[in-house]
């Protein structure tokens, strides 16, 4: 049952099903071969890590390390361990078996955004490594200045409960918070490094703040440094949008409801709704104010759905329900992570698609150490996760391959240095299959892109008719001084007299200066 | 003295650049461009070239730049072989522009590059490229009774300097006549036909001069031809009866448009004489109908451009064209051999041919 009414920041745990269930339909979660398994397992344990390290609101610090494991038994496939820790406020030795010994046992399932696809990932994770390997895994956590337990546990996957197998304190005491997760799994890293690589990277564009490293079994060791200490705002949870609401769950308010009149019923439970929006919408619906919520026959509560849906002037749904990253941070992970000569991000005003509130964030990169690919380079992200299949599938490949970047100063995106981002943040993310890696062709969501997109472009048209217009300037003097030194020597030969051609070279190198500190220029003048 | 003006002309020029690149300002050429507003027609002189309008080469821009910088080398190169008695082909000039210094600059593609920079230069000087050294190979020779004093100062006879007679060399200008003994000169376009006419002693017996143009008439030949023509002597040109002969023919009387800002090539007092349609209609060649040629393809394109040249506008030469465009069929001088087993034959026929013609078209009696 979900309680919407009350706001708070305290974790909510809820159970929503079981884990026989999806260990029946492991593709579902992206488990479908060891390959796919190993990038969704890394996938997981490190979105966990980054949600629970971001909990405090302090920079997080998010360590991988994996490593072959020989087993005794002959596997066809080789053996992982792997250890996740996270800098968060860490877990009360009652919590792990919960948090981690059930599947959808999980903050996700409130109008609040948030990182994680499923809201099972990280439980899906070690699910997986058990069905694989049969060995158990294990947390180990402390609070600040409390004792650091490890816990050894398994699932029971036909009742879907934590077996806790072994329980004990490390250490007294922990100076500072932390979570390591550490299982072991059957799987192929060599065929997945590639993908595993650039999540990482993708990641640490759209959490600039982190700190990420990695350790492959290979002994690669990858660092992902973070490059501010600034961190985005923690989302609210918020009250429904009136156009957010089915049917289903407004009978559901309206039954629960503490509110004694249909008037601070509305006001109560709907964001966006205030004394004169409520009478509005109530003489849109035909219904007195005054009318006792519970009292609506099936009809009235028709006629007050109907009211919500096609009354016009609701302000839009609280952002603050959602976590964008935010135009500034986006570019600094840009940066960061792809050194490119130019970078500009939006952040678009939040917007509706059906029922649930969305705010587009683009970007558009170009030159620098970008390098080409034959293909369009475009980062997606939902809610902060890097989305890595599926591209050419995805609204925002096909509104790129729409445009026409001529206007822009680009030939074609494929053939230039230009990195395009998208990032759909929502509390629930039109994606389009049950694989829930790309964003299907919703009309609001497609307009948002188009036009963060198209507004990063415009920059880019200036940045780059700037930047070819010195490179013009910059050939034309060039080609300028061989040509007058040609002219100069020919003049000489013929005359015994060289002209003294610097004058006007000088002068051309005035107009180039004027578009950059000249330094160069003078240089070349002197 | 031709040289000294050349070198005049050239010197001020490059002084002229020098002193407007010490003032500070980037260097223009001004000249006259060889377009179709500068140049005139007029049936009875030929190409005219005047200038009405100017171009500039702007060294103020990228796209003139090169040519400012090409025609400045190309003056000192010029000026260089002139001061050292050497010549150079269009060739050896384009070579001129093949070194290493000039890699990124005025190295040219292909020779078309710097042919077009000759002709500028011909424009900006006044002159005629053979004036600044860059001369063709020598394509024509004249043989008969003509006594001239050549550049170095020695006195030839055209019909005692070998089987062909005299080469036309390529700065007809230095060359002086001393006397002339014939009564006209027959300009023939091709080489077969006139050496037959050389060798069978029609030039000694019938007082003519043979000029063999060798294809469409050189520079130097038209010039020749355009001198001896001032001297009085009536031209006459015999060519195949081809839309290519046409032009070669108008080429002598008019000067080409290619040309046409170099003066003194046009011989307008020339006739063509043959072989005209009306001979293979009528005419001389009547009977020997089978002996002509079908017209290529390459030839029929030409009689149809034929129709649009401004030199073979007037109704005479739109005719003889009107003849290709509908029996696409030409006839070859070479046809008097089909005509003629025996060498005798032979030369009575030429003999019988010029005889008839330059009586028709010149009054001239031989």
């Amino acid at each position: 049952m979900k309680r919407c009414d009350r706001m708070s920041e305290e974790v909510k745990l809820e159970e929503i099903s079981a884990a026989d269930f999806f260990y029946r339909n492991k593709s579902l979660a992206g488990f479908d071969n060891p390959v796919r398994a190993t990038y969704t397992i890394v996938r997981e344990l490190v979105e966990n890590a980054l949600d629970a390290a971001e909990v405090p609101e302090r920079p997080p610090q998010v360590e991988i390390v994996m490593m072959e494991y020989k087993s005794k038994i002959k596997s066809s496939l080789p053996w992982y361990k792997m250890a996740v820790a996270d800098n968060g406020i860490g877990l009360d030795p009652d919590e792990i078996p919960r948090a981690f010994g059930r599947v959808f046992v999980s903050s996700k399932y409130r109008l609040i955004q948030s990182r994680g696809t499923f809201g099972l990932g990280g439980t899906m994770a070690l699910l997986y490594g058990q069905i694989t390997t049969n060995i158990p895994f294990k947390v180990i956590s402390a609070k600040e200045n409390e004792p650091v337990y490890e816990i050894t546990m398994m699932i029971d996957i036909k009742k879907n409960e934590p077996v806790i197998i072994e329980k004990r304190i490390l250490r007294g005491v922990s100076r500072a918070s932390f979570t390591i997760v550490e299982s072991f799994f059957e799987g192929n890293y060599p065929r997945a490094k590639k993908k595993i690589i650039d999540y990482l990277h993708q990641t640490a564009i759209v959490v600039p703040y982190a700190n990420i490293s990695f350790l492959d079994p290979e002994g690669n060791f990858y660092i992902f440094p973070r490059s501010t200490n600034r961190m985005p705002p923690r989302p609210k949870e918020a009250l429904h949008h009136p156009k957010g609401v089915d049917l289903e769950l407004l009978q559901r308010l309206l039954r629960s409801t503490r509110a004694r009149t249909l008037k601070s019923f509305l006001i109560r439970h709907f964001q966006r709704v205030g004394e004169k929006t409520s009478i509005e919408v109530l003489k849109l619906a035909n219904l007195p104010p005054g009318k006792k919520p519970s009292k609506l026959d099936k009809q009235e509560i028709s006629s007050l759905f109907h009211a919500l849906k096609s009354y016009n002037r609701f302000l839009p749904p609280d952002p603050s329900v959602l976590s964008p990253l935010g135009a500034g941070l986006f570019e600094l992970g840009i940066r960061k992570e792809l050194q490119p000569e130019f970078v500009k991000a939006v952040q678009r005003p939040p917007s509706v698609y059906g029922a649930h509130p969305f705010i587009i964030e683009a970007a558009v990169a170009y030159g620098g150490q970008i390098r080409l690919v034959g293909d369009i380079q475009l980062y997606r992200y939902a809610n902060r996760i890097p989305l890595l299949y599926d591209v050419s599938s995805d609204i925002s490949y096909q509104i790129i391959k729409k445009i026409d970047w001529n206007n822009y100063g680009i030939k074609s995106p494929e053939d230039e240095p230009v990195v395009f981002f998208v990032h759909v943040v929502s509390t629930k993310v039109p994606f389009k299959t049950v694989g829930k890696e790309f964003i299907a062709n919703v009309p609001e969501v497609a307009k948002e892109v188009e036009l963060g997109l198209r507004t990063c472009a415009r920059d880019l048209r200036i940045f780059l008719s700037r930047k070819r217009r010195k490179e013009t300037l910059r050939r034309r003097y060039k080609l300028f001084k061989m040509y007058y030194q040609i002219i100069a020597d020919t003049l000489r030969d013929m005359l015994g007299e060289r002209p003294p051609i610097e004058v006007l070279l000088n002068r051309l190198s005035a107009n180039v200066g004027e578009e950059n500190g000249g330094d160069e220029c003078k240089e070349e003048s002197a | 003295m031709e040289e000294m003006n050349v070198k005049k002309r050239a010197l001020e020029l490059a002084r002229q650049i020098v002193g407007m690149i010490k003032k500070g300002e980037f260097p223009e050429i001004e000249y006259p461009p060889n377009s179709q507003k500068n140049i005139e027609f007029d049936e009875k002189i030929g190409y005219i070239f005047d200038p009405k309008a100017y171009s500039r080469i702007k060294g103020s821009r990228v796209k003139s730049l090169k040519t400012l910088a090409g025609v400045l080398y190309g003056l000192s190169r010029a000026l260089d072989h002139l001061e050292n008695g050497l010549t150079m082909t269009k060739r050896d000039f384009y070579y001129v522009h093949k070194v290493e210094k000039l890699k990124e600059t005025l190295f040219p593609e292909d020779q078309r590059e710097t042919d077009a920079r000759i002709v500028l230069m011909e424009l900006i000087l006044g002159m005629p490229r053979e004036a600044f050294s860059i001369t063709s190979d020598p394509r024509g020779w004249i043989y008969g009774d003509i006594e001239l004093i050549d550049k170095s100062g020695r006195v030839l006879r055209t019909d005692r300097v070998g089987e062909m007679g005299y080469s036309v060399p390529p700065r007809p200008e230095n060359i002086k006549f001393k006397r002339i003994g014939v009564k006209a000169v027959i300009a023939i376009e091709k080489v077969g036909p006139a050496k037959n006419m050389i060798e069978l002693g029609i030039p000694e017996e019938r007082k003519i001069a043979i000029a063999i143009l060798q294809g469409q008439a050189s520079r130097s030949m038209r010039r020749f031809l355009r001198m001896l023509s001032d001297e009085g002597i009536p031209t006459a040109i015999l060519t195949d009866l081809s839309p290519w002969s046409l032009r070669i023919a108008a080429t002598v009387i008019y000067n080409s448009i290619n040309s046409a800002h170099i003066p003194y090539l046009a011989s307008p007092e020339a006739r063509f004489i043959g072989i005209l349609a009306k001979d293979v209609e009528e005419g001389f060649f009547r009977d020997y109908q089978f002996a002509l040629e079908p017209l290529t393809q390459a030839d029929l394109k030409a009689a149809i451009d034929n129709q649009f040249l401004p030199n073979l506008q007037n109704e005479f030469w739109q005719e003889e064209n009107k003849w290709f465009l509908e029996e696409k069929k030409k006839a070859e001088i070479e046809i008097f051999k089909a005509m003629s087993p025996t060498a005798r034959k032979l030369k009575d026929l030429f003999v019988r041919y010029l005889r008839e013609k330059l009586d028709e078209h010149m009054g001239i009696s031989i």
